[in-house]
């Protein structure tokens, strides 16, 4: 598809009719009036370079105006916003900002309203902060702008929360930014020791570059090198040895027999070790986690878990937004299907189907009766969902909630606990073996067997070990990161090495989540104004991405529908004056047979047919091209009509397709591609895929599809491009080869050098050089998984 | 090698300069986004700022 096709301003599809937008003298179209108004805002403010500096489209531009008056509420902004002089300070969520010409087209376009005091907006972590004189603008107008240009902004997780992120983040750094300076120093004065292989270097110089490099590398060892102290304090506590203690181990002996041997005027000090140990290890650590925070500072499941807002029913029926800090016992409440409940409460009218996985793990949704308790937290799936309130605020189960999320984003890489768990019995083996040789040499050679012992623990010094996987896990999160995927569970990188089949959605992810409607033919007596009005009704509440396409609907929802809920696979069904309409399949909405178009009828009359067009994605042939050239089997599992994936099946030339597939049986599909022995990827996008998303070995989601799909996936490919799928699983196997090395040199090194150095043939200086060389090279390459092609 | 005694020590003061530096540029936030202001230099000779907005000429 050539770009003339797409809108100008978020690259989707364009409409038979598109708008036209006038910008630095050129005709551009657009696909809605909410993108034509938001690139003809950009071009008046003169901010045109937007479109040239980006490197992904701008998000579509909503064309209903939230109101954000609920901001305001004393309670919300107690919680969010901190008092700056002359104002508020208040950090929040943009979602749809995917690169630094976002956060640029944000800071040119709030900053330059009277009243805002200070602004920064961060591509990386998805958040502005913003200051702001209350007397000179107000907050609601702010936000609305940034929503008239297509961004959505969300509550953060709160103040204390961010806060804490921030702090972390900066300590971080200044750790490693400690290592480094102090690594290098300790280095220059090892140098020197170094090369003085002949000893000719007068004592008292010797002593007094010793010394410098204890003072040196004193804090690198105990501020830098402070998280692998506490984390053997952690592991020692909790009765375990795992690579923490090995690390931490390692460095103080390193640093220790160092200092014994400055002090005693021994042969050879091995500061500079212990600090480049330090330093390496925390460089891979940290790239590590930052790859990871970054990923999930973007789709914060805690900030979706927790809306801001709550939809309120008061007792004539009226619907208000209202902050979720005013609702309060005793309150009715709605819910839209995909939204998470605001607070627990029971559940009125009907049954609702809900996902509560974040809360209990079960990845399948529960169905709740009238009356039944339902928690703050859990998503509301399918059916919106009406129910009253019992417990606000911390009385909730939303505390737990927020030691569940943390205790998931602390969890650390399988592949990560794997080398812990060899590490301990490393470590062990490695203790008990240096007492043995120590006493052994004792008897033979009293004088040596200090010298010796250590030499063995410094061949045997894991270095190489625990840098192994680290720096490969590094290395491969920071190219993930720039090829627009984040990872968001730290294990699925190893498991997505040994995929083998892949399960695709069809809409929304080989085509546009939209399909464009093709024609409307309504069937007498109906009049076509009240049949777009009923399925405005009907669409109104629905997050199937079918339902996007009836949004030429700008008519009036019908007042009087009620009781509207979606049959999963089929379409929607509600009530009209006692009258049961649906909109869907043939065989659901008329009784008739599939034809593969949409119809609303009563179950038996048609009242209308709407034909739907599917428009393939413009990378989705060179994305499966590629995959198959990987060696992957490809299957489509789609809920759509049989026509409908035959035709993307054949333009895509995969064999194996299903059509009318229900959540359920697409999971059943996984299974059985699992019992057969294969391990299997799913791609989608939707709500309805988030089941299989869930089971799958390692899932995909698409970055603009739902915030459901994000929390089930395991991967989630920023902006609309496929590409970065294929790319993903080759660096998946790739880290996997690397690691595999790694580990293998780790061992031989050590397995090798170890029966020299016992029997005394390795002087210290040989050792701590092997160990240098040999982590070096781990590290180096781990480095080569930096190099993508995307 | 007297002038070792000088110098090395210089080069401690140095090093402690330089975390002194890197901690207070931390701290100050010049880490926190790496990415959006490398653009900020880019377009901003050629744009007007609104509140004076100047008719091209």
């Amino acid at each position: 598809m050539d770009v003339a096709s797409r809108c100008f301003h978020c690259g989707e599809a364009l409409p038979a009719t598109p708008s036209w937008v006038e910008l630095d003298g050129l005709r551009a179209p657009v696909c809605c009036d909410g993108c034509a108004a938001a690139a003809a805002w950009i071009g008046g403010a003169g901010l045109g370079d937007y479109y040239r500096l980006r490197q992904r489209e701008a998000p579509r531009v909503a064309s209903h105006a939230d109101d954000y008056a609920a901001w305001l509420h004393p309670e919300v902004l107690a919680e969010h916003a901190h008092r700056v002089a002359n104002g508020w300070e208040l950090t929040f969520i943009v979602e749809g900002m995917r690169c630094a010409a976002c956060a640029w087209l944000i800071d040119r376009a709030l900053g330059r309203i009277d009243g805002v005091l200070d602004l920064s907006a961060n591509a990386v972590t998805g958040r502005v902060r913003v200051a702001w004189d209350p007397q000179r603008v107000d907050l609601p107008t702010l936000l609305q702008r940034l929503a008239s240009l297509g961004f959505t902004p969300q509550l953060a997780t709160g103040l204390a929360r961010e806060q804490g992120h921030r702090r972390a983040r900066r300590s971080d750094l200044m750790r490693l930014g400690v290592a480094g300076l102090g690594a290098m120093q300790a280095m220059m004065f090892a140098e020197a020791l170094f090369l003085d292989t002949r000893g000719e270097m007068p004592l008292a110089t010797r002593d007094f570059l010793r010394w410098i490099a204890f003072l040196v590398s004193t804090p690198v060892v105990f501020y830098a090198g402070w998280p692998f102290l506490a984390g053997m304090a952690r592991e020692l506590r909790g009765r375990r040895l795992g690579m923490d203690s090995l690390v931490a181990v390692s460095v103080l002996l390193a640093y220790g027999a160092s200092l014994v041997e400055t002090l005693r005027g021994g042969v050879h000090v091995w500061f500079d070790a212990a600090v480049m140990f330090v330093f390496l290890l925390l460089v891979a650590r940290q790239l590590e986690t930052l790859a990871r925070r970054r990923a999930r500072a973007r789709i914060d499941a805690l900030a979706r878990a927790r809306p801001a807002l709550a939809t309120r029913e008061s007792d004539d029926g009226t619907l208000r937004q209202v902050a979720l800090a005013a609702l309060q016992c005793g309150d009715v409440v709605r819910v839209a299907a995909g939204d998470a409940l605001p607070a627990d409460g029971e559940v009125l009218d009907r049954a609702a189907s809900l996902d509560e996985s974040l809360l209990s793990g079960e990845s399948r949704p529960v169905t709740r009766q009238p009356g039944e308790v339902v928690l703050a937290g859990s998503v509301c799936r399918e059916n919106g969902l009406r129910y009253r309130i019992t417990q606000t605020g911390s009385d909730t189960r939303l505390a737990d909630l927020v030691r569940l999320v943390e205790r998931a984003q602390g969890e650390r890489p399988r592949l990560a606990r794997l080398a812990d768990r060899v590490a301990a019995w490393f470590a062990l083996a490695m203790f008990v073996l240096s007492a043995l040789v120590f006493v052994a040499w004792w008897q033979l050679e009293p004088a040596r067997a200090f010298e010796i012992a250590l030499a063995v623990l410094v061949v045997s010094c894991p270095c190489a070990l625990s840098l192994a996987i680290p720096t490969a896990l590094a290395a491969a999160h920071s190219s993930l990161a720039r090829l627009g995927v984040l990872a968001v569970r730290g294990e699925a990188l190893e498991i997505a090495a040994r995929v083998d089949s892949i399960l695709l959605d069809k809409t929304g992810t080989l085509t546009l989540p939209t399909p464009g409607l093709a024609s409307i033919h309504v069937f007498a007596p109906a009049q076509a104004e009240w049949v777009r009005s009923v399925v405005a009704g009907l669409q109104r509440d629905s997050r199937h991405p079918l339902a996007s396409a009836f949004q030429f609907v700008d008519a009036k929802p019908a007042a009087m529908l009620d009781g509207v809920e979606s049959v999963p696979g089929q379409g929607l069904r509600g009530y009209l004056d006692r009258r049961e309409l649906r909109l869907g399949r043939g065989d659901f909405a008329t009784g008739a047979c599939d034809d593969g178009a949409v119809w609303l009828g009563d179950g038996h009359t048609p009242l209308a047919r709407f034909e739907l067009t599917q428009v393939p994605r413009g990378d989705a042939a060179e994305t499966l091209a590629r995959l198959r050239a990987q060696g992957l089997a490809l299957e489509i599992s789609s809920g759509d009509g049989e026509d409908a994936v035959r035709e993307v099946a054949r333009q895509f030339k995969v064999a194996r397709w299903s059509a009318r597939q229900s959540p359920a049986l697409k999971l059943e599909r996984l299974r059985a591609l699992q019992q057969a022995g294969h391990c299997v990827a799913m791609l989608g996008d939707g709500i309805n895929d988030a089941p299989v998303l869930a089971g799958a070995d390692v899932s995909f989601a698409l970055g603009e599809g739902a915030g459901l799909a994000h929390r089930a996936a395991d991967f989630v490919l920023a902006g609309t491009s496929l590409r970065a799928l294929p790319a993903t699983l080759a660096l998946a196997r790739r880290t996997r080869r690397v690691t595999r090395q790694n580990l293998a040199w780790a061992v031989l090194y050590n397995a090798a050098a170890l029966p020299f150095a016992a029997l005394g043939w390795v002087p210290p200086w040989l050792a701590a050089l092997g160990m240098a060389l040999s982590s070096l090279l781990v590290t180096v390459n781990a480095l080569r998984l930096l190099r993508v092609d995307a | 090698m007297n002038i070792l005694l000088l110098l090395v020590p210089l080069s401690v003061v140095l090093v402690g300069a330089a975390i002194w530096a890197f901690v207070w540029a931390v701290r100050g936030g010049q880490f926190d986004d790496l990415d959006a202001p490398p653009l900020d230099i880019l377009g901003d000779d050629m744009l007007p700022r609104p509140e004076r907005r100047d008719p091209p000429p």
